[in-house]
């Protein structure tokens, strides 16, 4: 039987720099949490019901998998059912990642895990965008919250360059809005094709997401459109002949059924 | 009594002037008619794959885009007449090439557009004028050719708009996956040149011989005064001499001795109140399934059962109606399809669980296909097969007008509608797509209508009232669906998440206890942050509307049922 369960709380330092979604598959939890700002976070894991009801519990924290130093400690109970076990973490930069907490009673060990990232816009689109020669298109990019700015490169191989649409206006417009950006490609040519990266810029991180555009000449659905038209002439050419070909074999067209048919209508006529 | 049904005009070859074919070349007419009617039924529906990619590339809103689809239909149904006359006039095959060739056009003008305005008219009225150009021909043509199995072969030629959407879904996606918007518009265009082929196979009827004798009176009926011109070509080029004056004229063109037609009148008012409660299912369908909890594919899976039982249902119900208990008495089978119809979606709340909304689906879409398969076949057994061409037309014109005045109180079920399926291309979800994006666009419109197996919600004030007390609830039921749930959370101003937090602190010895008795599910929660109660207000909505949806169709149905009955015996 299932006795341990678990909470997590994130007691936090600054109200509106980050937000939380948490998951429950299976035996193991994780909680997401979105960073804007670089900034002080205090995990927490309650942990309560343990069986056989010890006195303490012995705790760790990892981070990225990697138990972080000197982050054993013994938990005593807090109330008569709950351990509390909670560390303060100062995220940087470079201290996104996974964090962990772990303990141990009799032979078993629990886990609860915080992901520390930035915003990750979900919605990728995996198929490309497809447009013609000369003609314009609009890619855009959403993300749940409002970043500090948005930039726009496009890549070249490995490379990427930054679009600077005010440098460059006849080919560029570029749209910011609060949670949206839209970047608008006049005037396209082949070589526009290509891979295209939006980039939300956090206080602490960016978060990137990339479009595909192919750009296709004006002959590619000219194809299928005359292989088409032909096959619908050819038919109807061939219905018609067919029809001409039946007539001028037999001269003669419907006739008449036998008076079974007649009298059956008139029937139903009668019953109406 | 009696005495009314003797001077009724008749349906029997009497009318004709021949006794139809009934098989023959006219199975190859069935299936061009099968191809006309699709085509016009399932293409304005298919378009809507096309709707995000050009909104997002005019940058304009949603509503606007639906006006595309809205003037699509609208002309489609106000061409009828126009159609009707073209038909009484020069036959079905002219029309039908000359409507495939239209919408052909349309579409390849359609895909240089510059601006909206562009595809308003390219695709809207031109398209929709050619779509009306094979949709009444398409169904006169059967009424020619067939008189004994007319009913089956009504059935297979319905059958053509599930079957149809069902492939054009598919292949939509794929033309817009492969050569964006404005190739697809192209490739369309050629795609529908094949409705030329269809009118190519409807070869008009040529007789030689006289009305045969054992037939009476000839075409003397009264009833049926006037000499159709289209009769008059028939035989054997022999001109009759046409009757001069105005009101003869316009009667030449178009047959409106039909509203004195009592029969005609009760279908027309009946077909148009129908209407109203008889797509709704289809449009709750959906939402009401992700509401009880299943997945959006799933819920895409219920839509694609109705299709496919949908496609079945048409020509089995052609066969059975062809039999010859029901045959003479297919208005009544048609009353009991409506009121069938009714039952079902009262039946449905009941139905626990996901299995219980497959087996409503399946019900459903039996439903829906048998009245569909007779919604003309009952017309053609009114009026005849004469007159059928002039009383499709005025039928269609009518049940479009009240549309164009109607109030705009569908921009709210809207609501309801917003569903943002993914880019997933698997069939399942392209109904899906097809059909609830399009529900969802074009109920923005105030004018849109609906007919058999139609592509709009239009709620009339009494569903109206329901559909305001949604709105008030439409941030509950946001929170509903999880997608909607998360799109709460994000118009929830920064500061706020100050409140909850506090909030949560609050709540975390409440919560702390509660989830001590709760067991770990496999299934991921959107969020933790449950500011609104989830369940209480959507079921209760949900249920209700859905509920009111079911009385409205089984009130219309059994009105309907009683007026045939009333009609018929007095």
């Amino acid at each position: 039987s299932l006795h341990i369960i678990f909470i997590n709380v994130q007691k936090i330092v600054c109200f509106d720099d980050y937000f939380t979604t948490s998951q429950h598959t299976g035996h193991v939890i994780v909680q997401e949490l979105e960073i804007l700002k670089p900034q002080k976070i205090e995990l927490s894991c309650i942990i309560s019901d343990i069986p056989n009801n010890p006195t303490h519990i012995i705790g760790y924290w990892k981070k990225n998998g990697n138990e972080i130093e000197n982050s054993k400690q013994t938990v005593y109970k807090v109330d008569k059912q709950r351990f509390i076990f909670k560390r303060i973490f100062n995220i940087q930069v470079n201290d996104l990642g996974n964090y962990s907490c772990i303990f141990s009673y009799l032979d078993k060990q629990e886990q609860v895990t915080f992901l520390l990232k930035v915003p990750v816009m979900k919605d990728k689109r995996d198929k490309p965008i497809v447009s013609y020669v000369g003609d314009s298109v609009v890619l855009d990019c959403k993300i749940k919250r409002m970043p500090n700015t948005w930039q726009w490169y496009k890549s070249n191989g490995t490379e990427k360059v930054l679009i600077n649409a005010t440098a460059d206006p006849m080919n560029y417009k570029i749209l910011l809005e609060k949670n949206v950006t839209k970047l608008t490609v006049l005037n396209l040519t082949e070589e526009d094709a290509g891979k295209y990266i939006c980039s939300a810029v956090f206080e602490i991180k960016s978060s990137e997401s990339h479009v595909y555009l192919k750009v296709l000449s004006l002959i590619e659905p000219l194809k299928p459109f005359i292989g088409i038209t032909i096959e619908v002439v050819i038919l109807v050419t061939l219905i018609l002949l067919y029809e001409r070909y039946g007539r001028s074999r037999n001269d003669s067209s419907v006739d008449d059924s036998s008076g079974t048919d007649g009298r059956r209508t008139r029937q139903r006529n009668l019953v109406h | 009594g009696g005495g009314q049904v003797a001077t009724m005009p008749s349906t029997t070859v009497t009318s004709l002037g021949y006794t139809p074919p009934d098989g023959g070349w006219g199975w190859a007419v069935v299936f061009g008619s099968f191809l006309s009617i699709g085509f016009s039924y399932a293409f304005p529906k298919s378009l809507t794959i096309y709707f995000k990619e050009v909104q997002e590339y005019f940058s304009v809103s949603y509503s606007e885009i639906a006006w595309v689809s809205s003037i699509m239909l609208a002309t489609m149904y106000a061409g009828g007449p126009v159609s009707s006359i073209l038909v009484n006039r020069y036959g079905s095959r002219p029309v039908v090439m000359v409507g495939g060739l239209m919408v052909g056009v349309a579409m390849v003008a359609a895909s240089f557009g510059t601006t909206i305005m562009h595809l308003y008219i390219c695709v809207g009225v031109i398209g929709g004028l050619g779509l009306a150009f094979n949709l009444q021909p398409a169904l006169t043509i059967i009424g020619k050719y067939f008189l004994v199995k007319r009913p089956m072969a009504n059935g297979l030629a319905m059958a053509g708009s599930p079957v149809l959407l069902f492939t054009l879904a598919p292949l939509n996606q794929f033309l817009l996956d492969n050569f964006g918007w404005r190739g697809s518009f192209f490739i369309l265009g050629a795609i529908v040149l094949n409705c030329c082929v269809a009118g190519a196979l409807m070869r008009p009827i040529t007789i030689t011989a006289k009305p045969p004798a054992n037939q009476s009176g000839g075409d003397d009926d009264g009833a049926v005064g006037k000499t159709d011109p289209q009769a008059v070509r028939l035989i054997d080029g022999k001109q009759r001499p046409e009757r001069a004056g105005c009101l003869a004229r316009v009667n030449k063109l178009i047959d409106l001795s039909l509203f004195k037609h009592r029969g005609y009148l009760i279908y027309l008012v009946g077909n148009v109140v129908m209407f109203f409660g008889f797509f709704a299912p289809v449009v709750f369908l959906a939402p009401y399934a992700k509401h009880q909890g299943t997945d959006e594919y799933s819920a895409a899976c219920l839509l694609s059962i109705f299709a496919l039982v949908d496609m079945v249902a048409r020509p089995g119900t052609g066969l059975v109606s062809n039999t010859r208990w029901i045959r003479p008495r297919i208005q009544y089978f048609f009353s009991f399809s409506v009121a069938y119809n009714g039952a079902c979606h009262l039946v449905c709340p009941l139905l626990p669980g996901y299995t219980g909304l497959v087996v409503y689906a399946v019900f459903f879409g039996l439903a829906f296909g048998m009245v569909c398969a007779l919604l003309f076949e009952v017309l053609m057994d009114l009026v005849g097969a004469q007159r059928f061409s002039s009383a499709v037309g005025l039928a269609t014109i009518i049940e479009c007008g009240p549309v164009l005045l109607g109030p705009p109180i569908s921009g709210k079920s809207c609501i309801i509608l917003r569903f943002t399926s993914t880019q997933s291309s698997k069939v399942n979800n392209l109904i899906f797509h097809t059909t609830v994006h399009h529900l969802h666009f074009t109920t923005q419109r105030s004018l849109e209508t609906c007919h058999a197996n139609g592509c709009v919600l239009w709620t009339p004030s009494p569903l109206g009232a329901l559909v305001d007390i949604f709105m008030d609830y439409k941030y509950m039921y946001f929170a509903c669906g999880q997608e909607e749930h998360e799109k709460k959370r994000e118009e929830l101003p920064m500061g706020s998440a100050r409140e909850l937090a506090t909030m949560e602190e609050t709540k975390d010895s409440e919560q702390n206890i509660k989830l001590n008795q709760e067991k770990l599910t496999p299934q991921a929660k959107s969020s933790f942050i449950h500011v609104f109660k989830q369940d209480v207000y959507c079921t209760d909505v949900a249920r209700m509307v859905l509920l009111a949806m079911t009385f409205w169709t089984t009130n219309i149905s059994a009105i309907f049922l009683f007026s045939f009955i009333i009609w018929a015996y007095f």
